[in-house]
């Protein structure tokens, strides 16, 4: 059970990697400032609703921090901080752990527009981005919504097969 | 009153605020001009940037394979352009010649200094990309070169076809860039890049302070004289300031008009690098930097 997730894990790390080397040449040029999918973060999403949110929130801080070190180009932590916040926030919100195919797109939905707007938000507290809402709205949070949102349903089965047969171990393994 | 400790007393919301606060230090802390990384930071980004080192150059090859493909058709039109190219080269080589031995004879008889003869001596040192962060706000690349090179915060970073931004922070092997479309003038730590015209170098200044993200140009600002400055100029850095090397290629002039307070003028600058499809770059090695 440990090494099952020691496993995804890596996945997780191989995601991040992907996401920063391959996914730039599969967008088409004139939309490459405009779509930026968060692969690794809609995962994590999976692992903070169907295994425990507090694993979501370790790991969102985690690969957010890395995803700052990595590309750091003005400051530390904005990434951590709205990873980990909104992976916590939504496991928070959807208490059972079997939740369905629509509720969880539901979810990938919301998470993305409030890790987009918590990272704009961040931005625009620090000075950093000057333009109003409506502008980053338009321009990358809803394209990314679009493109995480089929990323989830592509993910959805195999990821959530995993993640329950961790789950279910474990409450076998407690019950024993 | 009672109500209001109870609320605090709850130790899901403590952990929350005592995390917003931690995080609001900590960015405020990294945010400005910080110019060593810590140990963790450094080995973190080298061994990230090793992997991905091995992922980005293949998806590059595949990539630029089906670009070529693609592009076929266009290639008789990119010779002829090559060649025409080619023919202004050597009719500017010989002339090129000739000045520089001009140039170099009577800095001689000016008796010139060492270091006043070597200022705009630059070496341009390749360096791969290794991968990409596309965040609309946070725009930055990854090099495949760093501190072991010699390569230093601050440094410019060109294209091919032009000026693509400035290093941020490097590590041991690696080296962030920050694009110049992060660039902002109400910014306190972006700095504005001195430039004039191609060809007009001693009538035209201009400060190029910030990018504009709805419209995807420059905007080169405190221009005295806009009479000199004409549509289709070619912008590039002046190195007035001696920060900036100078020489790096910006843009095209597309548009100018009056500026914010009506004494000055405002030209909008189309960028002359893509942004995107990033291959090789070259980082810029000014001749001081490498003596220290």
């Amino acid at each position: 059970m440990r090494k099952r997730k020691y496993i995804l894990i890596l996945l997780l790390f191989l995601l991040f990697i992907v996401e920063g080397t391959i996914v730039p040449w599969l967008i088409p040029p004139s939309w490459e400032t405009r779509i930026v999918p968060h692969l690794v973060y809609i995962a994590i999403l999976f692992f903070s609703v169907y295994e425990n949110r507090h694993t979501g929130l370790v790991l969102g801080l985690c690969f957010g921090l890395l995803q700052d070190i990595v590309y750091y180009g003005s400051m530390i932590g904005a990434y951590s901080f709205a990873m980990g916040f909104s992976c916590y926030l939504l496991g928070l919100l959807s208490k059972t752990r079997q939740a369905p195919l629509p509720l969880m797109m539901i979810i990938v939905l919301t998470g993305s527009i409030l890790l987009d707007s918590i990272l704009f938000g961040t931005y625009s507290l620090f000075g950093l981005v000057h333009e109003p809402y409506a502008w980053a709205l338009m321009n990358h949070i809803i394209p990314n919504v679009f493109v995480q949102f089929v990323f989830a349903l592509i993910i959805y089965v195999p990821l959530r097969r995993q993640l329950e047969i961790i789950t279910r171990r474990r409450s076998v393994e407690d019950k024993a | 009153m009672l109500k209001l400790f109870k609320l605090l007393g709850n130790k899901r919301l403590f952990i929350l605020l005592m995390g917003l606060i931690l995080f609001i230090a900590v960015m405020g802390f990294t945010l400005g001009s910080r110019t060593k990384l810590s140990w963790p930071e450094k080995f973190v980004k080298d061994t990230v940037g090793f992997v991905q080192y091995v992922f980005y150059k293949p998806a590059g090859y595949v990539a630029g394979l089906f670009e070529d493909i693609s592009e076929l058709h266009a290639l008789q039109e990119e010779n002829e352009q090559l060649k025409i190219a080619l023919s202004h080269y050597t009719r500017d080589k010989a002339y090129y010649n000739w000045i520089e031995q001009e140039n170099e004879r009577l800095k001689n008889d000016l008796k010139f200094t060492n270091a006043q003869k070597e200022m705009y001596d630059y070496t341009w040192k390749i360096a791969h990309v290794i991968s990409v962060n596309d965040d609309p706000v946070n725009r930055t690349i990854v090099l495949n070169i760093g501190g072991r090179e010699g390569v230093k915060e601050g440094m410019a970073v060109s294209s091919a076809e032009g000026l693509v931004g400035i290093v941020s922070h490097v590590s041991n092997f690696t080296a962030t860039v920050k694009l110049v479309t992060t660039m902002d003038a109400r910014d306190p730590n972006s700095n504005g890049i001195a430039v004039t015209a191609q060809g007009k170098e001693n009538q035209i200044f201009g400060v190029i302070e910030s990018f504009d993200k709805t419209s995807g140009n420059f905007l080169m600002s405190r221009i005295d004289d806009k009479k000199t400055l004409a549509e289709g100029d070619l912008i590039v850095s002046s190195g007035i300031g001696g920060v900036f090397p100078r020489g790096m290629i910006i843009g095209k002039v597309t548009d100018i008009q009056v500026g914010e307070f009506g004494l000055t003028y405002t030209a909008t600058v189309k960028p002359a690098a893509s942004f995107t499809d990033w291959k090789e770059l070259f980082v810029v090695f000014a001749p001081e930097a490498e003596k220290e």
